[in-house]
């Protein structure tokens, strides 16, 4: 039993969050969370900060940059967009993992910021400068405002999800 | 100072380069990477778009399959909320049907006049169109496009730029074709422009999308009036779309002259490629 709970737990519960990235990538799920001509929110950016951040090990760069292949076929954006946004993304967790000892939400909430704006930008910049494609900022800035609003719901989600998955000793 | 810029560059020197315990590619491979395909991409050669076509096709069938739960959800929400709604909708369409029986009869006594007007000036009655149906497969509105993915590619001859209609009305264009699916780029996309020509007097102007369910028009004539009767059709001055394909209803909005379109671009399942204009053998 301890052996099943131990495989149950190594294997399918620590690939779940790249499970979710990659099926948030290829489904429709930007189009049934779009309401009020408004609210929309980028899951993608909050999942890859969050587990680069707090657990590395459950999500790869390299799964990190084909979700960014997937969202760009998908969104019919040149192919490398979404990867590169969301590589940044990573770096900015990266960078922020390396420089704090102790991390609360409070300085991922801020430094999630940071990593929005700069994987925003990177998308704006490289669809308005390389490719015939028009971007309208507004829509952008919303999805930016309630991505970082969002962010500490799905931290505390994420939270008791780690806290579920950590093997004990007993396990 | 210097201090503090030396640990700046040590950390982010880590981050880029460091792989950690399950990494197999550092970021700023990965990112290098990222940017070749990027440059590749929009390099426009032809053994790119070839790859690029076949990556599309199997992506877009999987991300079929995988938001069919997602659309499952969403027609659920979408059956309870029109039941709710139903009585409402009963009495609108009693009063509906009673509008349009009076309208029949002014359109059967138009439908006679018009045919002994178009024998009289022997008019090319041309005006259906060889179609081709095809299923929505993909239907994403994300902040950058307002598109659709078919299921019919250029295995049944569709080609970048035809017209696509749905119930006879024009929702958009083909901007990508594929092998087995294609991209329809809908009127209501920001980066969508049309040739139109106003009925009942023939202005000319151009439909732009701006995002929103309703396209605008620009480069209206000084002192442009419309009545409720006034109607957009392409003019097919672009030379790709064909002239004479309705496209919506004028309205006046927010200051600006609208287009509220036929058939609304977040409804549509079924369309019809428009591949060329009829025969007369075939429009008969």
């Amino acid at each position: 039993m301890a052996i099943n709970v131990k495989i149950f737990k190594e294997g399918f519960l620590r690939l779940a969050p790249l499970i979710l990235l990659v099926y948030i990538c290829i489904s429709e799920f930007h189009t049934q969370f779009y309401f009020w001509k408004i609210f929309s929110f980028n899951l993608q950016f909050i999942i890859i900060y969050y587990w680069i951040l707090r657990d590395p090990s459950i999500l790869g760069y390299g799964f990190v940059f084909l979700c960014g292949i997937i969202n760009d076929v998908v969104l019919s954006l040149p192919l490398g967009t979404s990867p590169i946004s969301y590589l940044f993304v990573s770096l900015v967790a990266a960078y922020v993992r390396n420089a704090t000892v102790r991390s609360t939400l409070f300085t991922d909430w801020f430094t999630f910021v940071i990593a929005i704006l700069i994987g925003n930008f990177i998308t704006y910049y490289l669809i308005q400068n390389f490719t015939e494609l028009e971007a309208s900022y507004t829509p952008m800035f919303y999805n930016s405002l309630f991505t970082f609003i969002l962010y500490p719901v799905f931290w505390g989600i994420f939270e008791l999800y780690k806290k579920a998955i950590v093997l004990r000793t007993y396990d | 100072m210097s201090t503090n810029r030396d640990d700046f560059g040590i950390v982010i020197r880590s981050a880029l380069l460091q792989r950690g315990a399950k990494q197999k590619f550092s970021l700023f491979f990965l990112i290098l990477i990222s940017a070749g395909i990027f440059a590749l991409d929009n390099s426009g050669l032809k053994p790119v778009k070839i790859l690029r076509s076949l990556i599309n096709d199997g992506i877009y069938r999987i991300s079929a399959i995988t938001s069919s739960p997602l659309r499952l959800s969403s027609h659920t929400k979408d059956f309870f909320v029109n039941h709710i709604s139903v009585y409402k909708e009963n009495e609108k369409l009693k009063a509906e049907v009673e509008k349009l029986k009076k309208q029949k009869l002014t359109t059967s006594y138009l439908e006679t006049e018009n045919k002994q007007l178009q024998e009289v000036v022997q008019l090319d009655k041309k005006s259906s169109f060889t179609t081709i149906g095809a299923k929505i497969m993909l239907d994403k509105n994300s902040p950058y496009l307002k598109s659709a993915v078919i299921n019919k590619g250029s295995n049944v001859g569709i080609k970048l730029g035809m017209p696509v209609l749905s119930s006879g009305h024009l929702i958009g264009r083909i901007v990508e074709v594929n092998f087995i699916s294609s991209r329809i780029l809908l009127l209501n996309d920001l980066n969508s422009r049309i040739p139109v020509v106003i009925s009942p007097n023939g202005e000319q102007a151009i439909l732009s999308g701006i995002g929103k369910s309703k396209p605008r028009l620009e480069y209206l004539p000084e002192g442009f009036e419309f009545g409720e009767d006034s109607l957009a059709y392409t003019s097919g001055k672009d030379g790709v779309l064909f002239s004479g394909i309705s496209i919506g209803r004028l309205v006046f909005e927010d200051g600006r002259v609208k287009v509220k379109l036929f058939t609304d671009p977040n409804q549509i399942f079924l369309v019809n490629v428009v591949l060329d204009k009829a025969t007369d053998l075939e429009a008969m």
